[in-house]
């Protein structure tokens, strides 16, 4: 008797009771994975199908052929101007992370360790700048950019974007918890000013500055609104511009090819994902939670 | 000013010149144009408040409004609701489960906006669109998602939520793991059911991050620019899709600016749109300062 009773008390251990509520969050979770990834995953399938079948014989659930997605993405890398909107793009996203890495952390390291005149109302001003919708700024912000010559160029792409209050505001609030006594020791130490920020300070900063720079290869390798206005020699168009004109209703592409664009601007940032998740992840939240 | 202070004002100079002539500069030239007409080309002349006038007195700025009032009404607290669901969902998984489930509803967010409204124009395309086949399925008949004028907001609104719930659910996620367990305790040990606590304890407790969520995702749907761009396939001489069905103020804007070349005209809907703004952010602060007095 004690033994059954034992035998099913461990068995109850082992297989914890299912109950509605268990069925009810699992299914949940799996039908919102489905919608999620559906899309993602039925721009994959396009690419991946003989061009030409119809969607009655293969409706696109499942990649039947590797060789045809190869394909078109060879030809619209030989054909179309992707690989240069490929470079550009890049350029684009790796200047706006240096500068704004560069410059953020300059002026982080002097608001959040030092004392100077005039530096709370700057800093304040510049936080108040968060606030500002970009509604107002951007058509005056393409009319400098224009007088200073610079449409169609990387500068124009770029220089507008490089002071980042939320850059600034996520180095300070990191550099407010590093130890002043460090900064002290290394100024007894003989250190000049530019030293410290470089050779204590910054190796200090990694962490935070990886999470903004990661967060700021989103924003620029996504940012649809700026090269648009910026950029109108074909030329010189980054990968947003090219899969929208994929996607221009009179552009008489079919659908694999448009998907085949597609797939090809959104492999960086889904590759950035899977390396840097807990990265992105966090610095989401942290802006959250501080914001 | 002196000559000890001199080091830190040489460190925030980049910043500082940089900020000054791409934000500060901007707002001054826009709030100067604003009351100039002005192609870019021929001398800017004085026209008052004439830009102002013509802005709200369009039959295009009064849809516009109309559209994203209708628009932001609906996605952000809808959008805010699910991503509620999905951060408590996440929630009660835990360890590699809920780090996953974490992941995949993150996705979409990964992947830039102007792909994800590509990517959704053609499932909702009419004949092989994946959308209405699956309402095939089931023996509906096919909706023209991104061409019949009543439809035509909802089908943005469901993009939009899938595009940005995953963002405000791991902003919320982060609020939650900062909740005290003991107060779910105290409440169980008070006889609260699975849904009570959630009304009386998470919900109070996350106040101020719904409270930034709501904010936040007001201020960018005021904005909304790249999906309806997208989704209808606009340019700077057409745009709005169907009878401006998908016609919102930036879109008004950004049309005014490169298609019809009126630049005081455009720099003045800037302001309309950032007073409009400002308004509502001092309604959301306004109202947390009467709930905390009440």
């Amino acid at each position: 008797m004690t033994i059954a009773l034992e035998a099913t008390e461990s068995r109850r251990r082992r297989w914890p009771t299912i109950t509605a509520w268990d069925l009810c969050r699992w299914a949940l979770a799996i039908s919102v994975t489905i919608v999620v990834v559906f899309p993602i995953w039925w721009m994959i399938n396009v690419v991946f199908t003989e061009p030409g079948t119809p969607v009655s014989i293969n409706p696109r659930l499942y990649p039947t052929s590797f060789a045809a997605g190869w394909d078109k993405v060879a030809m619209i890398l030989r054909e179309t101007g992707y690989l240069h909107a490929y470079y550009m793009s890049m350029a684009y996203a790796l200047l706006t992370i240096a500068g704004v890495l560069l410059l953020g952390s300059m002026a982080a390291f002097e608001f959040a360790l030092f004392e100077f005149p005039g530096k709370r109302p700057l800093f304040g001003l510049i936080m108040l700048s968060l606030m500002v919708p970009t509604a107002v700024t951007i058509i005056p912000t393409y009319l400098l950019t224009a007088d200073l010559g610079w449409i169609n160029t990387m500068q124009g792409l770029v220089a507008p974007g490089l002071a980042s209050a939320f850059g600034l505001f996520l180095l300070v609030e990191f550099m407010k918890g590093l130890p002043k006594e460090m900064i002290e020791a290394a100024r007894l130490d003989g250190a000049r000013h530019f030293q410290i920020y470089w050779h204590v300070v910054l190796p200090l900063t990694r962490n935070a500055m990886v999470t903004l720079a990661i967060l700021t290869f989103m924003k620029t390798w996504g940012n649809f609104i700026w090269p648009l206005i910026v950029l109108s020699n074909a030329e010189k168009y980054t990968v947003s511009q090219v899969v929208g004109l994929f996607n221009a209703p009179f552009s008489h592409q079919t659908v694999d090819v448009v998907m085949t664009a597609n797939l090809l601007a959104a492999i960086p940032p889904l590759l950035f994902f899977l390396i840097f998740q807990r990265k992105i992840v966090e610095g989401i939240a942290m802006s959250g939670s501080k914001g | 000013m002196n000559s000890r202070h001199l080091p830190h004002y040489l460190m925030v100079l980049p910043f500082v010149a940089l900020f000054a002539a791409f934000f500060l500069y901007p707002i001054v030239s826009g709030f100067y144009y604003s009351f100039h007409d002005w192609n870019a080309v021929t001398e800017p002349h004085f026209v008052g408040l004439a830009n102002y006038e013509r802005i709200v007195g369009s039959r295009d700025f009064s849809r516009a409004m109309w559209n994203l009032v209708t628009y932001v009404v609906i996605t952000v607290p809808l959008g805010i609701a699910v991503a509620f669901g999905l951060a408590l969902l996440v929630d009660s998984f835990s360890g590699f489960w809920s780090n996953l489930f974490r992941s995949v509803f993150f996705l979409p967010v990964v992947l830039p906006a102007f792909l994800a409204a590509t990517i959704w124009r053609w499932m909702y395309a009419p004949n092989f669109g994946l959308v209405n086949m699956v309402l095939g399925w089931f023996g509906y008949p096919s909706v023209n998602f991104l061409n019949d004028t009543d439809t035509m907001l909802y089908s943005l609104i469901a993009v939009d939520i899938w595009v940005s719930a995953g963002f405000n659910m791991v902003i919320l996620l982060a609020g939650l793991k900062n909740i005290p367990v003991d107060l779910y305790e105290a409440a169980r040990l008070d006889g609260a059911s699975r849904l009570q606590q959630v009304r009386h304890v998470t919900i109070p407790m996350l106040a101020p991050v719904l409270f930034f969520v709501m904010t936040y995702g007001l201020i960018s749907a005021l904005q909304v620019f790249d999906v309806p761009w997208l989704l209808t396939g606009s340019s700077f001489t057409n745009y709005g899709g169907r009878q401006n069905a998908l016609l919102f103020p930036v879109m008004d804007m950004m049309g005014r600016a490169f298609g019809s070349v009126r630049f005081g005209q455009a720099s003045a809907y800037g302001f309309i749109l950032t007073a409009l703004i400002i308004v509502v952010t001092a309604g959301m602060f306004g109202l947390r300062a009467m709930r905390r007095k009440a």
